[in-house]
């Protein structure tokens, strides 16, 4: 007996230590986003600030335009999300219910595609938004993401896991293919429709590299390319950095508090797969 | 079903369509353009010379050294801590969900933000991390500016964000082991480190091989974490530069997109060639 | 008009993509009204042939015709037809009510809501779910979704219904009352009524007529006690009956019939059951366990190495030629394992089948 309390209380004091490596740099960014400039850069550091200076955010978005940001990067995640969506929900039912020549080898492209790894074509891909004419525009931020293989993959998987004779009832009651997506299909995958969205959005969220490329303009930038450009210009700032950093992130750790579940499940479930 | 072909191509069109435009055409490009140079408008065939300038360049190789360096440590490293404390959830604690939810939240929070934090902690003189080093009387390294130590700054940085990931695949596969293989163990007196080395690792050894090409790959592709610990910079002197930087620095600063694309198509070959070693890993494991 | 051939199905036959010959020149036709169940082993086709009914599947050659009219290039929506899957396929996201709804609210000919939900309301009350009619099929008896499923299947009044399997998800018990149910529920419909089953009994039971697949082909389309009392070949005996079919192998030289422990006249048979003359050679002798009884001068020998009982009725299990056999006795017949008895068959009651399955007796 002795020996199991042993273990487990080695257990809580190794989770517990590293509880705090993941999670202090959360506080430090929030309790650093609300100190003053002397407090950020005391020795010893200061941990909780003496006054929250609230003004610090205020401060923030004087210095840039962090409302514009919030409105692109939700723009260009939110127009992401739900098209490649649509997109992944249509092409995942004609892989799963219809029956083609040639179905064979679209799952194989689709299939290797995945591995292609998104580094090696996003500059070819800032090539062509280029030549169209779309730098600093939403139609060139969202453009190339407008469909997801891997997506689509996820919901083929969830898709598979309906019994096909649903497909075959629909079909002998009546109803189109259009029906059978918008009345049966959907509302029965609602869960992992929204898991995706969820993931979707939030990798929109944090897109950085290909919004760092395709936009230049101030009024464009997404809300990562503004807050590392905010963060050059506001130099020693640090309690401003960190106060814009909290601007960034605490969106979508609420948003992930509230459906903590279904993203894990989700994370879990299709990346066992691929 | 003629009708169902025509149906199923309609459906497809819009999936394909994007496909075709920004996955695979951007890959034969790339191809192309590796073979090209000059800037974009204005490119002109040169052979193989993209390929010879970047075998001769040292910033090359560096990159290349930093970001294998930066795979073979950070991956293998962050895989055993988050075995670790997979199991130890697992194992050892009833809230499960509780420390699931703790550890996973960096696999949801931007890079960029998270790295201007940890800038702040790495400072050499007023950051948390060596304010605690030098109260254990540990030796305290200036993180950030010293060119020596951007590399190793990088590889911590990379195996906190990369442990969220691991830890919540890897909780998932340990819940799918059938638990009558510990009520059967139990019967016959195994301990608990017989238990994780007897029944827990090799059950989970599918899932460390496909954890370990997932890391490996992204630690190929490695660029967010090096921009945002050094605000915009490779390190000090470039000293943290990884394959995408150079491909970046080589195509929008440089101005030489052929030399970005030879980087890209050698870039691509490896992750292929991981990619493949993995499934031939993955074939033997299936085997037997 | 073709009330007779109200379903015709002609030189049906479906090849899969993978060369697999499903369904080998198939032709039955079905009576206006009628409930024919389609039966078989499993693989033997009969799921493909429904399908094929639906247009779930396309015949890769023959032809299918409803009440006279060809409908191999009909979609499935516009043959009217009910279908009741094997898992009832109820969409779990809606309620009874809007199950039983769905057909008439979706396709080009939808109907206003009030109007669907008169009309679903009046099917409810036929199978008896109208207490459910806001609950979602996850909440119900797997016999209570069943009922969901034929009324779902029965509210665009189809011409023609087919079911397949409709009862293997259900108990044993529950099986029994639900046939009964089925079958009275289609004749009061009026609708004609193909069911697919494995389980004889059951065809036996509700059937009209049966028609017994295997490997493709229709083995015997008859009446449900010619399958008993006459079967087509060796195959339909030995599917047919429960307890199965005795069989002995035998010879047959210049008018005698040889089996390791007995011996026969081919002139103490019926002469007017034979299909055809019986010629020297091997052949199989089958008999149903309930015409091979224990008598004082009996054919077969048999050491009784154990007894069953089932119901009102026993059976005797004993090995012949080292297979086993079976004798059919009523509960009174006072024999216990390990006794020796003859047994006596009832010769204008067996069957001669040649070793390829054909009858000659």
């Amino acid at each position: 007996m002795k020996n199991i309390r042993w273990g487990t209380l080695v257990a809580y004091i190794i989770l517990a230590i590293f509880a705090i490596i993941t999670i202090f740099p959360f506080v430090y960014m929030i309790l650093g986003g609300l100190m003053t400039f002397q407090e950020t850069t005391t020795i010893p550091p200061t941990l909780i600030p003496k006054h929250f200076q609230w003004g610090n955010f205020s401060k923030v978005f004087a210095q840039a335009p962090f409302a514009r940001y919030f409105l692109n990067t939700f723009i260009t995640a939110s127009v992401t999300t739900i098209v490649s969506l649509f997109n992944a929900l249509l092409g995942a039912f004609a892989m799963v219910n219809l029956r083609f020549k040639g179905k064979g080898v679209v799952q194989a492209l689709l299939l290797s595609l995945l591995m292609v790894p998104g580094e090696a074509i996003i500059f070819t891909n800032y090539n062509t938004i280029a030549r169209l004419g779309l730098l600093n525009t939403y139609v060139g931020l969202v453009l190339p993401f407008l469909t997801s293989v891997f997506y689509m993959y996820y919901l083929q998987s969830y898709f598979g896991s309906i019994s096909p004779t649903i497909y075959k009832a629909a079909k002998i009651n009546g109803a189109s293919d259009w029906e059978y997506i918008w009345r049966i299909l959907v509302p029965m995958s609602k869960g992992g429709l929204f898991t995706v969205g969820l993931l979707s959005f939030i990798s929109g969220w944090n897109s950085f590299l290909w919004p760092l490329l395709v936009t230049n303009e101030d009024s464009m930038r997404l809300l990562n390319n503004g807050l590392t450009a905010f963060a050059s210009d506001a130099g020693s700032e640090t309690e401003l950095q960190l106060a814009a950093a909290t601007l960034t992130v605490l969106p979508i750790l609420i948003l992930y508090f509230i459906f903590r579940k279904q993203i894990i499940r989700g994370v879990v479930r299709n990346d066992l797969k691929g | 079903m003629k009708t169902n072909q025509k149906k199923a191509w309609i459906f497809l069109a819009p999936t394909l369509l994007f496909v075709t435009f920004f996955s695979i055409w951007p890959i034969i490009r790339a191809f192309i353009m590796s073979f090209q140079s000059g800037s974009l408008i204005n490119l002109s065939w040169s052979g193989f010379s993209n390929y010879q300038y970047i075998f001769k360049d040292p910033e090359f190789w560096l990159a290349i050294k930093n970001t294998i360096l930066y795979a073979l440590i950070s991956v293998p490293v962050a895989l055993a801590i988050s075995i670790m404390l997979a199991w130890l959830i697992f194992s050892k604690i009833k809230n499960k969900g509780l420390f699931e939810t703790t550890f996973f939240m960096p696999y949801v929070t931007s890079t960029i933000a998270i790295g201007i934090v940890f800038r702040y902690i790495f400072n050499g003189e007023y950051g948390m991390l060596n304010f605690i080093l030098r109260f254990l009387h540990l030796p305290a390294p200036n993180w950030i500016d010293d060119p020596a130590m951007s590399l190793t700054t990088i590889i911590i940085f990379g195996i906190w964000t990369s442990l969220a990931f691991n830890i919540v695949i890897l909780m998932g596969a340990l819940r799918n082991i059938d638990p009558n293989y510990y009520t059967i163990a139990d019967m016959y007196g195994a301990s608990g480190t017989e238990k994780f080395w007897r029944i827990t690792m090799p059950q989970l050894v599918p899932t460390i091989a496909f954890l370990l090409t997932m890391n490996i790959i992204a630690a190929f592709k490695v660029y967010t974490s090096v921009y945002a610990l050094f605000n915009g910079q490779a390190g000090v002197g470039n000293s943290a530069t990884t394959a995408v930087f150079y491909i970046y620095n080589k195509f929008q600063i440089v101005g030489t997109p052929g030399v970005a694309m030879a980087a890209t198509v050698i870039l691509f070959i490896i992750i292929m060639f991981v990619t493949f070693l993995q499934r031939k890993m993955m074939k033997k494991i299936g085997g037997h | 008009m073709n009330d007779e051939k109200f379903v015709e199905v002609k030189n049906l036959q479906k090849v899969y993509d993978n060369g697999h010959e499903a369904i080998k020149n198939v032709s039955f036709s079905v009576k206006k009204g009628d409930l024919v169940c389609l039966l078989g082993p499993s693989g033997c086709g009969k799921t493909t042939i429904l399908n094929m009914l639906a247009g779930l599947l396309n015949p890769t050659g023959g032809d299918i015709l409803f009440d006279g009219k060809s409908v191999v290039n009909t979609e499935s929506k516009n043959r009217q037809i009910g279908y009741v899957f094997q898992n009832y396929a109820l969409y779990p996201h809606m309620t009874v009510l809007q199950n039983v709804m769905f057909p008439l609210t979706v396709g080009k000919q939808k109907m206003a809501k009030d109007k669907a939900k008169a009309i679903a309301e009046k099917y409810m009350d036929l199978t008896q779910i109208t207490e459910f009619a806001e609950q979602k099929p996850g909440q119900l008896s797997g016999g209570q979704q069943q009922r969901v499923a034929i009324a779902r299947a029965l509210v665009q009044q189809p011409k023609i219904l087919l079911m397949d399997e409709p009862l293997s998800n259900l108990d044993a018990r529950l099986r029994l009352n639900i046939r009964e149910e089925i079958r009275s529920l289609v004749k009061e419909v009026g609708i004609t009524t193909l069911f697919v089953t494995h389980d004889q009994e059951e065809a036996l039971s509700i059937g009209d007529k049966i028609i017994l697949f295997n490997g493709g082909v229709i083995q015997q389309d008859d009446l449900g006690q010619n399958f008993y009392l006459e079967p087509n070949n060796y195959f339909v005996a030995n599917f047919v009956g429960n307890p199965v079919i005795d069989n002995f192998n035998i010879k047959v030289k210049g008018g005698k019939i040889t089996a390791s422990d007995f011996e026969l006249n081919v002139s103490d048979l019926d002469q007017s059951r034979f299909k055809r003359e019986l010629t020297d050679g091997d052949y199989i002798l089958s008999v149903r366990p309930e015409n091979i009884l224990p008598a004082e001068e009996g054919h077969v020998s048999a050491h009784i190495e154990d007894i069953e009982l089932i119901g009102r009725e026993r059976i005797l299990k004993f090995s012949h030629d080292g297979v086993q056999a079976r004798s059919l006795v009523n509960l009174e017949t006072p024999i216990k394992p390990g006794d020796d008895v003859k047994l006596k068959m009832r010769l204008n009651r067996v069957f001669i089948f040649t070793p390829e399955g054909e009858r000659v007796y």
